[in-house]
């Protein structure tokens, strides 16, 4: 089902895999998803269908919670199902990071915001590199969520994650995911409890990222306008399977699964007064 | 900050004040033997009397309190010390390391507290100086003493283990020691705060046992348990009340500290 255009982008990860808890049903089911690189991908579904598992099973965090993941999780030509937990380590954070769903539960409480990049940055660097080195790491990542990043803005980094606003603290974790400029950011229900003009600027924030950096996205969500407006190609997953993927154009115009038509039947239509004004300042600004 | 507490406050910080003056206050010290005048009343001399060998009983006092009010914070350092490495860390670790804790921390706490501390001090030397006897007998306390606070900090860091910011921490490359001191263990201030004023007052009352049955800080050095052991030949309150002197001080403290430490604050 997964569409992938290998000649015009080379591949990122493609997973073929299931998930189980011991005893449980399959959460996913023989789910099949390719990410190629610089691509920005969506992958909507209803709470409960195993978004959150698949991006836990890409970054191997979820052998803490007793899940047995079958089959291959290809990222840069590598399996990760393979690979040791010393091995993963090194790529998450580094070529593979996470933004999760609540802001300020993601941020460390009783840390400085700067202490927290500062963790993150140490996480990967190399053993002769220096403070100042890590300020700059952390000032490029801060200015590229345009956070506060000079010398003035200093007392920024002294916050706590209890000081900032919600918007603010999204945007740390992404300065956080993109300290190392990871290959691929999964972007976890990234902007469900923000406000729509927050969400709006996330969103913005994460196509400027891809564009500059070139960094892929997989972008979860059950927020489908969001999902429209961001992605290049959208999955649909439903009960533990893709059961739709392809150019997010197509998949919002013409679905053809039943699942994707009752999901775009769902989504709220704009109120016909809206479209009037809308019209009336369209034909205002004609004339 | 309600009265009653202000007013714990004021004398736990004057109690703790006076006693570390000792030098100044009673600069004979609490072993110089006044010979001529064993058992002796109250007086300009000597405020609280002599003691059955003449020493001076207000002395005595002040620098047991010292003993008592320094070692029972240091006993309550190295418990919870040692909760933090059981429980704090079996609760970040969770599985296996986690259920093993709790059974070690169960069974722990099911034997009965007195009678561990009694047998554990009386297997070690007991004719040593007094200088070590008061080590020995803290250092007891605070190693027997851990349980009860790995209990509740094995139970906040395995809340914390799946918090999404340690996942967050995790996701982004961390873990191990780092993880856990670093990003874990902040948090867990709070809880460490709370069980290491609680295990104070514990101690200096366990101490206070242990040296009312002889096993605790060895003659002449003071504390307040072997000054309540004088208590064991007292024949009549009424004719010397002097003689409770470091019992009324017992138990003036230790309601000064369970008054502070009924603040939601503390107890949460």
């Amino acid at each position: 089902m997964a569409v992938f255009d290998s000649d015009r982008m080379p591949g990122l990860l493609s997973a073929q895999i299931t998930v189980r808890y011991a005893g449980k049903a399959p959460v996913l089911r023989g789910l099949s998803l390719e990410i190629a690189r610089g691509e920005v991908v969506g992958l909507v579904g209803q709470s409960g269908s195993g978004k959150s598992t698949l991006a836990l099973a890409i970054l191997g965090l979820l052998g803490r919670q007793r899940a047995i993941v079958e089959g291959s999780i290809l990222f840069q030509g590598v399996d990760l199902l393979s690979l040791r937990e010393r091995e993963l380590r090194n790529l998450r954070g580094r070529a593979l990071s996470l933004v999760l769903q609540s802001p300020l539960a993601s941020l460390n409480p009783a840390l400085r915001i700067r202490t927290q990049l500062r963790e993150a940055w140490r996480a990967h660097c190399n053993d002769d590199a220096t403070t100042e080195d890590c300020d700059q790491a952390i000032e490029s990542a801060l200015r590229s969520v345009s956070l506060p990043s000079s010398e003035q803005d200093r007392d920024f980094l002294k916050k706590r994650a209890a000081q900032l606003s919600v918007g603010q603290a999204q945007r740390v974790l992404i300065a956080m995911a993109i300290l190392h400029r990871p290959a691929l950011l999964i972007a976890d229900e990234a902007t469900s409890a923000l406000d729509v003009i927050t969400q709006a600027e996330i969103l913005e924030l994460f196509a400027r990222l891809n564009r500059e950096i070139g960094m892929s996205i997989l972008y979860i969500s059950h927020d489908l306008p969001s999902v429209a407006g961001l992605c290049q190609r959208t999955a649909i997953l439903h009960e533990g399977q893709i059961v739709e993927c392809g150019a997010t154009e197509q998949i919002f115009t013409a679905p053809a699964h039943e699942y994707t038509q009752r999901l775009m039947a769902a989504l709220p239509q704009l109120p016909a007064r809206r479209e009037a004004f809308a019209a009336k300042a369209k034909a205002t600004a004609v004339e | 900050m309600n009265v009653a507490r202000k007013l714990a406050c004021a004398v736990v910080v004057a109690v703790c004040a006076v006693s570390l003056a000792a030098n100044w206050l009673a600069p004979e010290g609490y072993a110089k033997q006044f010979r001529e005048t064993p058992n002796a009343p109250p007086s300009h001399q000597h405020w609280l009397g002599t003691d059955d060998v003449g020493r001076d009983r207000f002395a005595r006092v002040l620098y047991g309190t010292r003993i008592s009010l320094l070692l029972a914070p240091a006993a309550a350092l190295i418990s919870t010390a040692l909760a933090v490495l059981v429980g704090g860390l079996a609760g970040y670790l969770g599985g296996i390391w986690l259920r093993l804790a709790r059974g070690f921390t169960d069974l722990f706490l099911s034997l009965p507290w007195l009678f561990l501390l009694i047998t554990v001090r009386a297997l070690l030397p007991l004719n040593v100086s007094p200088m070590v006897s008061v080590l020995i007998t803290f250092f007891v306390l605070g190693v027997l003493g851990w349980a009860a606070s790995a209990r509740v900090l094995s139970t906040s860091a395995d809340g914390l283990r799946n918090s999404d910011f340690i996942l967050q921490a995790r996701a982004s490359g961390l873990h191990g020691p780092r993880l856990f001191f670093v990003h874990v263990l902040p948090n867990l201030k709070p809880v460490l705060y709370a069980q290491f004023w609680i295990s104070i007052p514990v101690f200096i009352l366990s101490e206070a046992n242990l040296g009312i049955l002889g096993l605790g800080v060895a003659e002449p050095m003071p504390s307040w348990g072997s000054l309540l052991r004088e208590l064991e030949g007292l024949i009549s309150f009424r004719e010397e009340p002097w003689k409770l002197a470091p019992l009324l001080l017992l138990i003036v403290v230790m309601t000064s500290f369970q008054l502070l430490l009924s603040n939601e604050e503390v107890t949460a």
